[in-house]
């Protein structure tokens, strides 16, 4: 049974500007897909505000366009749709990866990267992918007569379980994604005993641009080993611009199981999420340099 | 002359009746029931898991608008405690045990409303130690839990036969370990759920999801302190069984005390959260096995000591026992065997019955001291399996006697068709080699029994349309369609012609319950009793009419016919019309009531309980994958003995459901209970088997034609899901080298158990204290 706790009001806008509006008493709870915030408020862990705001209705928060070299992904983009486009798919791949292991098809027409995203769990499927693709979040508010937008690396804008700089009046309304250039490669891992449908126990994405036998601008990133998604920054500078070679990967797969912190829970222990850090990365990484 | 064709429906790929309603969803369960008038209960359970409790306020509740009626166990003085001991009230007064434990109730106008007033009730609780360990609860001290039992101890079981000790001094070789077997549970599509009313002159109706309607309607007499005449069980289509709904539960006679109370319908459904928290489960299991054997293969003995954990209360779990000594005793030829259980209440969930009960705990044992035993004296896991097999006419030492028995023929046919013994050779040897991925395959067997009595009634209409009534239940199984083919089968008519009334206690005759892999048996000997009684008067009356005497004559496609040439003599609805219509007015309506020629087990737990034994052989391969521990299983190859196939459709569905389910509870199904708290009480962390997840299955049937059995049919609900997981440990062995003695095989426990830091199950049994 949800607890509708404080709320008071419902309002579905179609355009930004008027969903701005009403986030400038700052006391919103946000509902797009819900995929997440249904099962929260039926377990009581979501905590609504005065206000809920739907919103689905505007369109001027969907839609994948390339905009001079960057992918700029409307936050209201379904999982789905990131599945079909030909751009995410081909330019994007690890993305694609991502979101092809994310929950079920019906989870996945109602989803959405805004969503996946302001959630900020640690286990977020596309987080890890976005950190690798060095993505950033922008925010709209409403400032004096018109609305003034911010971005945000996505590594900066996420804080902890659950947490975001969002600003109680801004409005996530994009992802940007800089295009990766030639000869980038990536890999996304999530581990889990079924295809999707699974919430992740850890998951990792590596990506780089590959250079004869060397990785260049190397991204490993972790999820749910630490309380937002990580990059393994001393595991990426083992590796960076270096022969990929069996001692290197290696070196790098050690240096990625030392740096996660992980908790124990219902899912795995810490102990065992650090084993995967350490033998996925290996495996990954051998993929990424040689397959 | 006009000649009908015979046809028969026994061994085709029959859709089932129900299919057409499920498929569009149309079925109506009990869910989807509301009865006018009605209120919603909604019931709170306890915040702690062991504690007094020192005071319940309900005010605050009452005066919530839209609230009937509130319920404490004070407001209902003449409770009776339920369960297999008679331990366990509905309403928790003093003190309680689990976090199940329902402590009061609500009847109120929506669902809502109920569920605003279990907040509003305030409870304060006084702590009291917990026993979530039954090895802690045994020790001397230990806090009591339910004051009948100062020793904590719920039941013992006792069994041998021949002489252990003997069997050891002539063994060559002996092994023993610990095993331990977790929590699952049913995880049914439809949840539990009931809706209770009064009429006017205080009878009860109850719609219920229950799988044993009879039994029921007796308890609820004796709670109520009723006659069980004035009770009517009417079940609505059940969203799966699987044992269950085997039992009686509080959730069900707070509905009617709720009922009673508010002189209106309560309609009382749980919801998902609920039926994880509140719902029976597997026998959880802590095991010691000593087995052993000569160097020719022969078993020597097997002794078996199990501690049970009971739980709170004592269901059909506890009871589990009764099928796990059978497994012990007499799957394979064991010359002495001696096995004890001890079940312990502790403050966890108390489980029930579930599909094979017992038997996959037991199975997951003895299958695995099968391979250990054939690697140390060298034979090959099927020439061992061979050399101890039982054949057709042997007689165990529990008292079992196999009438038909297809045992080797199924370890034959699931190893040819494997590939077994190649590939159990090629993967053993890749075990050293290179590669992060490991194949194995592993092989196990099962027996199981079946039992109790049915009866039917059988009714034809002038249109020579059958109602087919009878006590057993459908739970998704398929009964209904595989009777209605026994009778047609008789009858010689097509399915359309009957109609199947199994769900009304006013209306349909006794029967012992749906489980234990009986309905095909037993229900169906019943209903073709009742089927052959209304042949005989049909063929009667027609001889009478037509003058060829009754042993010449047939009922084939809807018609008499003479036996010899198929020549129609009469329409059967023409010759029905003219009984009805003549002088001497008659109907075709027969009963027939069938108990099986099997005998109650004497004091010592031994005699021939079963009328048949189903048999079965799976091999499960797998691929082991050494950096995460994930084991994928690719391919079940399942030989079963099942007598003979009724409806090929229906037989594959439910092993390929068993199958299934088996592999659930083998590799990802685990219900987590920490310090009597249940960690994951969802589908998202409680992981049932999806789809792409499922294996390649090649099923066969061994159709050894019992002569009990209809149309030679046995049974084969449980026999799916009982050997799965000892056949997935012995393949992560052939593929890795490494034997896992605890379930569920999850990524985590077998990564452990390959990098060699996974603690041996430990446990000190009361022979060793």
């Amino acid at each position: 049974m949800p607890d509708a706790g404080a709320l008071e009001r419902y309002a579905a806008p179609r355009a930004l500007a008027e969903a701005l509006e009403l986030l400038r008493d700052g006391d919103a709870t946000i509902v797009a897909g819900g995929t997440d915030l249904m099962p929260q408020s039926h377990s009581g862990k979501a905590r609504f505000g005065s206000l809920l705001l739907n919103i689905r209705r505007i369109a001027e928060l969907g839609g994948i366009a390339l905009e001079g070299d960057t992918v700029r992904i409307g936050a209201l983009t379904s999982i789905s749709a990131l599945l079909a486009s030909p751009l995410v798919r081909e330019r994007l791949s690890i993305l694609a990866q991502a979101a092809d292991q994310f929950a079920s098809e019906q989870v996945r027409n109602a989803a959405t990267i805004g969503g996946n995203v302001c959630n900020a769990s640690p286990a977020g499927d596309t987080l890890v992918p976005l950190i690798v693709l060095d993505a950033a979040v922008e925010l709209a508010a409403k400032a004096g007569g018109g609305i003034e937008t911010r971005t945000l690396p996505l590594q900066d804008f996420l804080t902890g379980p659950g947490r975001t700089q969002r600003r109680p009046h801004e409005l996530m309304t994009a992802v940007r994604v800089p295009l990766p250039p030639a000869g980038f490669v990536a890999r996304f891992y999530k581990h889990g005993t079924r295809p999707a449908l699974d919430i992740s126990t850890i998951s990792l994405g590596i990506g780089g641009v590959r250079r004869g036998d060397r990785l260049e601008r190397v991204r490993v990133a972790f999820g749910a080993v630490a309380p937002t998604p990580i990059r393994a920054r001393a595991a990426e500078a083992l590796i960076e611009g270096r022969a990929l070679d069996a001692a290197a990967i290696e070196a790098a797969a050690e240096a990625a199981h030392d740096e996660v912190r992980p908790i124990s829970d219902v899912r795995a222990s810490d102990w065992y999420r650090q084993e995967l850090v350490r033998n996925m990365t290996r495996r990954v990484l051998a993929h990424v340099a040689f397959g | 002359m006009t000649v009908i064709e015979r046809a028969t429906l026994i061994g085709k790929r029959v859709p089932k009746m129900d299919a057409p309603e499920k498929a569009s969803g149309k079925t109506r369960y009990i869910h989807d029931i509301d009865v006018s008038g009605q209120l919603w209960g909604k019931i709170l359970r306890s915040a702690r898991v062991h504690a007094r409790i020192r005071r319940i306020d309900t005010s605050r509740a009452k005066a919530l608008p839209g609230v009937h009626v509130v319920l404490t166990a004070a407001d209902v003085p003449d409770q009776r405690p339920i369960g297999v001991n008679k331990d366990h009230p509905a309403l928790k007064g003093d003190k309680v045990r689990c976090v199940r434990d329902e402590i009061a109730a609500v009847a109120a106008d929506t669902e809502a409303i109920a569920q605003a007033a279990l907040a509003l009730i305030e409870v304060e609780y006084e702590d009291l130690p917990v026993i979530a360990d039954p090895e802690a609860a045994l020790a001397p001290g230990a806090p009591v839990i339910n004051e009948k039992h100062a020793d904590n101890v719920a039941m013992r079981f006792d069994y041998a036969h021949g002489d252990v000790a003997q069997g050891e001094a002539e063994s060559d070789v002996v092994v023993e370990d610990s095993f331990k077997l977790h929590y699952v549970t049913h995880c049914c599509m439809g949840v539990s759920g009931v809706i209770a009313e009064f009429d006017a002159s205080g009878n009860l109706l109850l719609h219920s999801n229950t799988q044993v309607p009879f039994l029921h309607k007796r308890e609820f007499a004796e709670i109520l302190g009723i006659d069980p005449g004035r009770i009517r069980i009417v079940q609505p289509p059940i969203g799966g069984g699987f044992g269950s709904k085997l039992d009686i539960y509080p959730f069900e006679i707070i509905a009617v005390y709720l009922a009673r109370a508010a002189r209106r319908p309560v309609k009382l459904v749980y919801t998902r959260e609920e039926e994880f928290l509140a719902s029976p489960t597997r026998q959880p299991v802590i095991l010691r096995l000593r087995s052993g054997c000569r160097k020719d293969g022969s078993l020597t003995f097997r002794s078996v000591e199990t501690l049970h954990d009971n739980g709170a209360y004592t269901s059909w779990g506890a009871t589990t026992p009764f099928v796990m000594m059978q497994t012990f005793s007499s799957l394979y030829r064991v010359p002495h065997c001696k096995y004890h259980t001890t079940v312990a209440y502790t403050n966890n969930p108390y489980a029930g019955s579930f599909r094979g009960y017992g038997n996959l705990q037991a199975t997951f044992a003895v299958e695995s001291h099968m391979d250990k035993l054939a690697e140390a004296v060298g034979m090959d896991p099927l020439a061992f399996r061979l050399r101890n097999a039982q054949d057709p006419g042997e007689v165990t030492g529990q008292g079992m006697t196999f009438k038909s028995c297809g045992f080797k023929d199924c370890l034959r046919s699931a190893a040819e068709r494997s590939g077994f013994l190649a590939r159990h050779a090629e993967y053993r040897a890749a075990q050293g080699a290179g590669g992060r991925v490991k194949r194995g395959i592993g092989i196990a067997s099962m027996l199981h029994v079946g039992g109790g009595a049915c009866g039917t009634i059988l009714k034809l209409d002038d249109f020579a349309h059958v109602t087919l009534m009878t006590g057993a239940s459908e739970i998704g199984q398929g009964s209904e369609t595989v009777l209605a083919q026994l009778v047609c089968e008789e009858l010689g008519l097509p399915l359309s012609a009957v109609t199947v009334v199994n769900n009304d206690t006013d209306i349909t005759p006794w029967d012992v319950g749906v489980h234990a892999s009986r309905t095909t048996f037993i229900a169906g000997n019943s209903a073709i009793g009742a089927a052959r009684k209304a042949k005989a008067k049909i063929l009667a009356a027609a001889a009478k009419k037509t003058g060829v005497p009754e042993g010449e004559l047939d009922l084939v496609g809807g018609f008499v016919v003479r036996a010899a040439s198929g020549e129609a003599i009469v329409e059967l609805a023409k010759l029905l019309r003219g009984l009805h219509f003549s002088d001497k007015a008659e109907l075709v309506m027969t009963t027939h009531y069938y108990e099986p020629p099997s005998v109650h087990q004497d004091k010592g737990f031994k005699g021939d309980v079963s009328a048949a034994y189903a048999w079965a052989t799976q091999v499960v391969e797998v691929e082991v994958d050494l950096d995460t521990g994930i084991v994928k299983m690719t391919k079940v190859t399942g030989a079963h003995d099942v007598g003979r196939v009724i409806n090929r459709l229906g037989i594959e569905g439910q092993i390929e459901g068993g199958v299934v389910m088996g592999q659930g509870y083998a590799l990802t199904e685990n219900l987590v209970i920490e310090d009597g708290r249940v960690k994951n009480p969802s589908f998202r962390d409680y992981k049932l088997v999806t789809a792409p997840e499922i294996p390649e299955m090649d099923l066969a049937f061994i159709e050894t034609m019992d002569g009990e059995g209809p149309q030679g049919a046995k049974g084969v609900g449980e026999a799916p899901a009982i050997c799965i997981a000892a056949a997935t440990a012995n393949a992560i062995c052939n593929a890795t080298g490494v034997r896992i003695y605890e379930l569920p095989f999850t990524p985590e426990k077998v990564y452990r158990a390959l990098k060699g830091v996974a603690p041996k199950v430990a446990w000190r049994t009361r022979a060793a204290a």
